[in-house]
């Protein structure tokens, strides 16, 4: 094998800046934005493109039948976002292609974004065609919010319909009575909520809803708009606020925290199995190092005999040499039993091993009793078991069983204390952490890992 | 459905034409191995290059300047006996990216020197690089 046919040794430096960047979501936004508009020069198009810098803004459209809120919806998450609400009304009701290039400008221009409510607009777009074509002239929502709710409710939720005729906001006599009374005085009765045109509405709503909601297969979200508009704002709040999963390249380098009997080696060993990654087990590093007889073995034998800790330093120096080998860096990896204290935290950093995804698993107290001082060892087969939840099979067996000194309730708690003094400064140091309630079967927990390493970090409010 | 079917056919026609792939692919690079604080600016002043470079008819700021080529091929001729065989040469064409999916090339037989290696790769790049 020669130069050029041996794998790339690529520096870890570089995923890892390509993950901290978004480098990826980055070069395909242009690449979305240079094919919708083909522009006949690219360089100076993408030139103005990366001076906007608007890849991140919101661009929400919000679907729903009359009186489902969309309007409130959307007024209410456009000023929690700070972005700028494009409604039928404010477009002033013009013909379908107008209303397009007008959006449009609004889209190119603004360095905000815009939540676009969708609720007469409905009606025009009565095909799926229309609603791709809408996409490819470039308006292309990233979330899609569709209100559902029982057409009962709506017909009499639109009775109690009320607009304030200055500010054009929507009220309603029993959910959402303005509060000062020079508002309610000027509240007037809009045109056309009686029962029977709410129900035609809804009837036309039906019909073309049904054709529209397939062209937005994965940004879509139908949100029950039965419930207190607070809850529906908060249900919309946070699927906005999620970023959607991305095809970017990306190595899992996991950290898995937590204290004695949460897991974690059991965790680890499926994570690796499912998805190839290195399970690096710190202990587990040592004792081979010193059975191996390597030189690092030689100096941290001296310590296993005192059954004292090893120093950061050669522990540092193991971990460096595994980490940094060519499978890790290519698959991945997943550490569990280190860091253990904030010291060793900022040492891993300072080596350049950043992990990408921290998980913290937490079990109370008693469950970590339960799980640690009911193992038990055969000494004729080597097999482990547990008296609760694998017991062993016959009296015999029971008969002979060991306990490992370390699992008795004293060694615990001792050990138990030592994680949770540091637990609070780890915490603070690894912010982008994802807490799991591992106090469940492995499997059910496994999933909450496996989808915390899949979805996109999320993204912190500013 | 018809409208997407064309759509799509113009858009690849498109990026062909722009050559948007290699573009990109030069920028991520570029992003990678330099790993600018600020990537937006640094894209920014890349671009402002290349366009000012496209209406001045001044040399473009390559990738791989003269030394890297050398590097490369010493990197591959092991034995220093001046020539790479033809495997090579087309591996390094596509490490490069500068040989597209399609094209075959074919091995007249002639061994390849350091200087029809650079010749070459050079001739690639700027062929890419004019119908920016």
């Amino acid at each position: 094998m020669d130069a050029t046919t041996a794998p790339h040794h690529i520096p870890p430096e570089m995923p890892q800046y390509g993950e901290e960047r978004h480098v990826f979501e980055l070069m395909q936004n242009m690449l979305e934005q240079l094919l919708i508009y083909q522009p006949k020069d690219p360089i100076p198009f993408m030139i103005t493109h990366l001076q906007q810098d608007n890849d991140n803004v919101p661009k929400i459209v919000i679907l729903g039948p009359p009186a489902s809120g969309k309007t409130t919806i959307a007024m209410w998450l456009c000023k929690h976002l700070s972005s700028n609400l494009l409604t039928m009304d404010n477009l002033m009701a013009q013909k379908f292609s107008s209303l397009a290039a007008v959006a449009r400008e609004h889209y190119q221009k603004m360095k905000v974004g815009l939540a676009l409510g969708v609720g007469v607009g409905v009606r025009h777009l009565s095909k799926f065609s229309q609603a791709l074509m809408i996409q490819t002239i470039g308006i292309t929502p990233r979330h899609v919010i569709a209100l559902s709710a029982p057409d009962t409710v709506l017909i009499e939720r639109n009775l109690g319909k009320r607009i304030d005729p200055q500010t054009g906001e929507i009220y309603h006599t029993t959910f959402d009575w303005p509060p000062e009374s020079e508002i309610q005085n000027r509240l007037v009765v809009p045109g056309g909520i009686s029962e029977l045109e709410t129900a035609q509405k809804l009837l036309e709503y039906h019909r073309n809803i049904i054709r529209i909601l397939p062209a937005y297969p994965k940004i879509l979200k139908v949100i029950n708009a039965d419930q207190p508009c607070v809850d529906v704002f908060y249900q919309a709040l946070t699927y906005v606020q999620t970023n959607h999963r991305s095809n970017a390249p990306f190595t899992p380098r996991v950290l898995l925290f937590g204290p004695m009997g949460s897991g974690k080696s059991l965790q680890a060993a499926l994570l690796a199995q499912k998805y190839g990654l290195v399970n690096v087990h710190c202990g587990q590093l040592l004792k081979e190092a010193v059975a191996g007889e390597s030189k690092f073995g030689e100096l941290i034998q001296p310590y296993f005999q005192k059954e004292m800790a090893v120093p950061d330093s050669i522990i540092m120096k193991v971990l460096s040499q595994r980490l940094s080998q060519q499978d890790c860096i290519q698959r991945g990896w997943v550490l569990h039993g280190f860091p253990k204290d904030l010291d060793q935290a900022h040492m891993l950093n300072s080596l350049g091993y950043q992990p990408n995804r921290v998980f913290f698993l937490n079990v109370p107290f008693d469950s970590v009793i339960e799980r640690l001082t009911l193992r038990r060892l055969d000494p004729v087969t080597g097999e482990r078991y547990h008296l609760m939840y694998k017991p062993p099979p016959t009296l015999e067996i029971q008969a002979r069983l060991l306990q490992n000194p370390k699992d008795t309730e004293e060694q615990i708690k001792l050990k138990l204390d030592l994680f949770y003094r540091n637990f609070l400064e780890l915490e603070e140091f690894y912010r982008q952490a994802t807490t799991i309630n591992a106090d469940q079967d492995p499997y059910t927990v496994f999933e909450y890992i496996e989808s915390g390493i899949i979805n996109p970090l999320p993204k912190k409010v500013p | 459905m018809q409208a997407g079917g064309s759509r799509e056919l113009e858009a690849r026609n498109y990026l062909e034409k722009h050559r948007i792939m290699e573009l990109l692919s030069y920028l991520t690079s570029a992003l990678l191995f330099f790993r600018p604080e600020k990537p937006r600016e640094y894209l920014i002043t890349i671009l402002e290059r290349l366009r000012i470079a496209k209406i001045t008819g001044v040399a473009f700021p390559f990738f791989m300047d003269h030394s890297n080529i050398v590097a490369m091929f010493e990197m591959m001729d092991t034995s220093s006996k001046g020539t790479i065989s033809f495997v090579q040469y087309k591996e390094a064409l596509k490490t490069l990216g500068l040989l597209n999916k399609d094209e075959v090339l074919i091995d007249d037989g002639h061994i390849i020197t350091l200087d029809k290696f650079r010749a070459e790769v050079n001739k690639r790049t700027e062929e890419i690089w004019s119908s920016f």
